[in-house]
């Protein structure tokens, strides 16, 4: 899925963000890899890019970087001229940069924040520059595992709390299944008052299924006698 | 200025052609030249040197793609027109001329590259063929 250049570094990465009534919640785990090599383990992949936008970076490391500077330096121009942009604004910059450019590029961006005339939302910007708005998206190469779970856990009308807790599941479950996701879980909560950031380390991480029976030796109890097997001898 | 937001050197095209060597008829001009050869006129173009090369021009024109959307049209419109008005010079092609206002205009005024202070002295010597230049810079 990804087209890294040899010695390029690279966000295998699990990010999401989600809508709820007043505002968004977005989420990323924190490793950089370069091959097999974690480069950095506290990554910051939640890039602000204004007061109330924010972005979650996938894909190659120094394009999504370079991508999202431009589109900060964009919007303080445009900021100065016509006041605060809206998060669709920011997601069609960084929807025309991934388009023109996407021979070269290889980075999946998530838009998400808080505007006066929309309120909060989520906009999804995936490899080959497309823009779609949605609820909730995940993205990086950890989504891929947890693509049933979200489907069967989001509701409508949730609010932060219930929100927050639902990111921390889902990375959490990603960061345990994909060796390219990993470390601690960042969080922002983006409302009109502000930006929250929360941040679970590696060791306060939700725990799922972690084969207990198998690790400890605790045998299973079966509930079904077993009737023995008729042999032809 | 190029309508588009290419954040780095696009790959070289390939293309053969005698534009580096042509007289005033668009023929390869062998009196200057000498005889046309195929190793000069297929240009085997290494994507390194390409994307160096341009890099700088490539960069102003997305800071310039920036300003026409953040702005309209006439803001990239008046920067070029300011840096063609700074860099008319008038005199005859002579030796190199430093603009210090085109320096500024273009943000380049408090760096220095390695051209500033290793030069060859070949560079310093005068201009082979003057009428030529004239001829470019008149574009006669």
């Amino acid at each position: 899925m990804q087209r890294l250049k040899a010695g390029e570094v690279n966000l295998g990465t699990s990010i999401m963000a989600v809508q709820f009534t007043d505002g968004v919640v977005i989420g990323a785990d924190s490793r950089t890899t370069t091959g097999s090599y974690i480069a950095n383990r506290v990554t910051d992949k939640l890039t602000h890019v204004h007061d109330r936008i924010y972005c979650c970076r996938s894909g190659s490391a120094a394009d999504t970087q370079a991508v999202a500077d431009i589109v900060h330096y964009q919007l303080q121009m445009i900021t100065q001229q016509s006041g605060t942009p809206s998060v669709a604004t920011a997601a069609n910059i960084f929807q025309k940069l991934c388009y023109e450019n996407k021979d070269q590029l290889s980075a999946g961006i998530i838009v998400a924040g808080w505007d006066k005339e929309t309120g909060p939302s989520v906009y999804n910007i995936p490899l080959g520059g497309g823009l779609f708005r949605q609820p909730w998206a995940i993205g990086g190469s950890g989504s891929t595992y947890v693509y049933g779970y979200c489907d069967a856990t989001y509701k409508d009308g949730w609010g932060r709390d219930e929100t927050v807790e639902f990111v921390k599941n889902t990375l959490s479950l990603a960061m345990s299944r994909d060796g390219s996701s990993g470390g601690v879980i960042r969080m922002c909560v983006i409302t009109e008052e502000g930006v929250q950031r929360l941040f679970v380390p590696g060791n306060e991480l939700p725990k799922f299924w972690e084969g207990e029976e198998v690790l400890h030796g605790k045998p299973v109890k079966r509930e079904v006698p077993v009737a023995p097997m008729e042999i032809e001898i | 200025m190029d309508p588009s937001l290419r954040l780095v050197p696009s790959g070289p095209s390939k293309v053969a052609s005698i534009q580096d060597t042509a007289n005033s008829f668009g023929l390869h001009d062998t009196l200057t030249y000498g005889p046309r050869s195929l190793a000069a006129e297929v240009k085997k173009s290494s994507s390194v040197k390409d994307r160096l090369e341009n890099w700088e021009a490539t960069q102003d024109n997305l800071k310039l793609n920036l300003q026409r959307n953040a702005y309209g049209l006439h803001a990239p419109v008046r920067m070029l027109m300011e840096r063609q008005i700074v860099g008319h010079n008038p005199h005859m092609p002579a030796f190199r001329t430093s603009n210090i206002h085109l320096d500024i205009l273009m943000g380049r005024d408090e760096t220095l590259e390695c051209a500033d202070f290793m030069m060859p002295a070949s560079e310093l010597s005068q201009p082979l063929d003057i009428h030529a230049e004239m001829e470019r810079k008149l574009r006669m």
